[in-house]
């Protein structure tokens, strides 16, 4: 599938992301090796695979952290070296797998790319990841990896992104921040968002995923859609 | 050897103190006995013939001919700045570039305002003073701007994927590698005078000249190598960050950190 790749088949409309032949190399090995596929608008799309197999790279292309070495992607039909890169980082938003907190206060933290974020819509920004508003003043040494995780998440949504990346969002937290992490994404995806979720458990993809793709040594081996009920199962 | 500038004679007995660093090394078993004697000998040959090409330059070239030894020594200041920055995307012109940067914008202000002579006899030694300045300080820049950049790749993407410019999203690092680079030229600008007495100084009273005269030379000095320092660091940082990114705000691969943390606050695990 070449420029058709950009086209949902179903209605037409271009998909939220399609991948066209992308290949990315880095010291002689690829790391993404011809991959065509297509991330939908609207839904959870989950990238799952073996350690190594490209998808942290997949992830990154999508909001130009990576370049691919030959192929396109598209955004909406549109390459995205056409788009501002700035502007398309702050609509789609990636979180990586490390929680890295940029600043000393949560406040602070969650107006590190926002500035002008108020008390209120932080507060709020806290409670969509299940975060209580009282945090707003605590500083942000000390905080959990399920907290820091979740700050993160705030603080990536601060910025009212079109799409979420989430890199193993919740491979090292406890049960309770993963479903934190799951509400957050649904909730995210109820009010017209789309999320790419990288994630190796497969319960979690049962629970969540609209669409599931799987990568083996950077190459696309199978693209599942799952029906829209599955998607939206609540963490038992 | 009662005259202020030792004779030939003189120097030739100071190898005497080469001979006791020898005695030492071989006594103490450091196996640095060759190393000092030919380090010795490469300083006094490197000297003789500094000292012959610059008698040749002061008796017959004008301010063309100190511009092309100032020229000549920011080249070379370049290269082992860059040296220190293996790793750094093109790291030669770009200290190259901060070293000139460095010393054109201070000697040129000593020029402009008559502070020092356009003689050769003045530019060079000055202006070696500064390419050395400016040298040291690119060379801390570029290899701090570089750990930096390695080893803060998590938090420096953090940024750019919150929508930040690269120079936004390093600006806390490349502050972090300045401040860095600055410290021993602010300390040594403090402390001057109290801990040692500084080589321009130093070497206007050994010759004579009386100490009131020697310390507004020795002013002017500190004050111009904390500018070259400055400015130099200043252009490294700038230049180096722009190697570091591309157009599309990427950070480049870059050599992998000698361990360190990668962002500012890592939380407990959970």
């Amino acid at each position: 599938m070449t420029g058709a790749a950009a086209a949902d088949q179903a209605g037409g409309a271009p998909a939220l992301f399609a991948l066209e032949g992308v290949t990315v190399r880095r010291g002689g090995a690829a790391l993404l090796d011809h991959v065509t596929c297509e991330i939908p608008a609207g839904a959870c799309t989950v990238v799952t695979g073996p350690s190594g197999a490209g998808k942290t790279t997949l992830l990154r292309l999508l909001n130009r952290l990576d370049e691919r070495d030959s192929g396109r992607v598209l955004l909406l039909g549109r390459p995205l070296p056409d788009l501002d890169v700035l502007a398309l980082r702050r609509r789609v938003a990636l979180v990586a797998q490390a929680q890295v907190l940029l600043t000393d206060r949560v406040l602070d933290e969650l107006r590190a790319g926002q500035p002008r974020l108020g008390d209120d819509e932080a507060a709020g920004l806290l409670e969509q990841v299940s975060l209580p508003s009282a945090m707003l003043a605590r500083g942000t040494a000390g905080l959990s990896g399920g907290e820091a995780q979740r700050l993160c998440l705030a603080r990536a949504l601060a910025a009212r992104p079109q799409v979420l990346l989430l890199d193993e969002p919740t491979s090292a937290l406890d049960p309770a921040s993963t479903s934190a992490v799951e509400q957050a994404a649904r909730a995210f995806i109820a009010t017209g968002g789309s999320v790419v979720l990288i994630s190796h458990d497969p319960d979690q993809t049962r629970r969540i995923a609209g669409r599931v793709l799987t990568l083996h040594s950077g190459q696309l081996t199978a693209t599942r859609h799952v029906p829209a009920a599955a998607s939206l199962r609540e963490v038992p | 050897m009662s005259t202020a500038v030792p004779t030939w004679a003189g120097v030739a007995a100071s190898l005497a103190l080469v001979a006791v660093a020898v005695a030492v090394a071989w006594r103490q078993r450091l196996h640095l006995a060759r190393e000092i004697t030919i380090a010795a000998a490469r300083a006094g040959a490197q000297l003789a013939a500094v000292g012959a090409i610059l008698l040749l330059v002061f008796q017959h070239a004008g301010p063309a001919g100190a511009a092309g030894w100032l020229t000549v020594m920011v080249l070379i200041a370049g290269q082992v700045a860059a040296r220190r920055a293996r790793g750094l995307p093109r790291a030669m012109p770009v200290a190259t570039a901060a070293v000139a940067v460095g010393t054109a914008a201070t000697a040129g202000t000593l020029l402009a305002l008559g502070v020092i002579s356009t003689q050769p006899r003045v530019v060079i030694p000055v202006g070696g003073m500064i390419v050395s300045g400016a040298m040291v300080a690119t060379a801390v820049t570029l290899t701090r701007v570089l750990e930096e950049a390695a080893a803060a790749r998590p938090a420096i993407e953090a940024r750019l994927s919150l929508g930040m410019p690269a120079s936004q999203a390093f600006a806390p690092h490349l502050h972090a590698a300045l401040r860095t680079a600055l410290v021993p030229s602010i300390d040594s600008t403090k402390t001057v005078g109290l801990i040692s007495l500084p080589g321009a100084m130093t070497g206007l009273i050994l010759a004579g000249v009386s100490p009131l005269t020697a310390i507004r030379y020795q002013i002017v000095v500190m004050y111009m190598l904390l500018a070259a320092a400055a400015l130099a660091a200043l252009a490294a940082a700038r230049l180096a960050e722009r190697t570091l990114f591309d157009d599309a705000h990427r950070l480049r691969p870059l050599p992998a950190p000698a361990g360190k943390d990668s962002g500012r606050h890592p939380a407990r695990p959970a």
